[in-house]
């Protein structure tokens, strides 16, 4: 399948999904109008992407410097795709960058890493 | 010219914000365009007055809940039409620093029939710890949307989460439209 992406806005990241070399990034801020209206082809294409794959390595780089709560929900939906493919069998490595000293989105990553356990996620802060 | 009866009323609405240390001020429409050109402001003013990051991101965060819930619940729109395609909603948002805080102050008309409703998400917060109100963000963050919701129906959390004080908020019935009251908002950052 085509590779996915799309641009960042000044509320929305850029989302970069390379399915030929199993590299998915997202990147920048997150507050769009209607973030569900926003997020739903971006989960349809990793889904119907995860779906096909079988005993292979994924990773993805995510790189949120803000995200509103109606954001928070969707960043839940791309994390059960990711996690159902991991038990399916496949590796899926998360880097969750974020400032060293932004807690708030420290402690998002906590929450992700505590309920979606087939994952392998990897917290990156960057020195501010 | 600078005599005149008005332009003391000029002079007097600038003197006042500054004394109240006033940071951003927005009253009028809202609309998806208009908070994201604002959010460039708001941004570019936090760094300038010299908050520090966490603050800063506090204050942003907080800023865009707001203001989201303002083009979301706002019932006060343009027009209906016009309101439907372009989500113009009015309101106010105001942020000043008080000392070592920051207040982040908010106000749009809603429908008095939602007073309660409003009232009901709100009170509960205001009694809770900070660690409670995370562990009720936490669970709310795994919850079904609530129907009523434009957003996540995490909004009113989020602020909480990131207040240093209980949410403070007020409704002020409309003396000249018994079905409009003002819904006010105050977060200590």
């Amino acid at each position: 399948m085509d590779n996915f992406y799309i641009e960042a806005t000044a509320t929305s990241p850029e989302i970069d999904f390379r399915f030929d070399q199993n590299l998915l990034s997202m990147k920048g801020e997150s507050y769009p109008e209607n973030a569900a209206a926003f997020y739903s082809p971006v989960v349809q294409q990793l889904r119907d992407y995860l779906g096909a794959r079988d005993g292979e390595t994924i990773t993805a780089n995510i790189a949120l410097a803000y995200f509103n709560s109606s954001s928070t929900k969707m960043l839940f939906s791309i994390f059960d795709a990711l996690d159902q493919a991991a038990e399916a069998g496949n590796t899926i490595e998360v880097n969750w960058y974020h400032e060293e000293e932004d807690e708030t989105i420290f402690e998002f990553g906590e929450e992700l890493k505590a309920d979606f356990t087939s994952i392998v996620f990897n917290d990156c802060p960057i020195a501010t | 010219m600078f005599n005149s009866p008005a332009a003391q009323q000029d002079c007097t609405f600038f003197d006042l914000a500054q004394q109240r240390n006033v940071i951003f001020y927005h009253m009028g429409y809202f609309s998806h365009h208009i908070i994201s050109a604002m959010a460039e402001v708001v941004k570019l003013q936090l760094e300038i007055s010299g908050v520090s990051g966490p603050t800063r991101r506090k204050l942003f965060s907080s800023f865009v809940e707001l203001s989201q819930n303002i083009i979301h619940y706002s019932s006060d729109a343009l027009t209906a039409s016009v309101a439907e395609e372009s989500g113009l909603r009015q309101g106010a948002v105001c942020i000043s620093t008080d000392g070592e805080r920051h207040l982040m102050l908010c106000a749009n008309p809603i429908a008095t029939a939602d007073t309660e409703r409003l009232r009901a998400k709100l009170e509960p917060l205001r009694n809770m710890s900070i660690e409670e109100i995370k562990q009720a963000y936490k669970t709310s963050l795994r919850a079904e949307t609530p129907e009523d919701s434009k957003g996540a129906g995490l909004g009113f959390l989020t602020m909480a989460r990131d207040a240093c004080a209980p949410l403070e908020f007020d409704f002020h019935p409309r003396a000249d439209d018994p079905d409009t009251t003002l819904f006010c908002l105050k977060a200590t950052i």
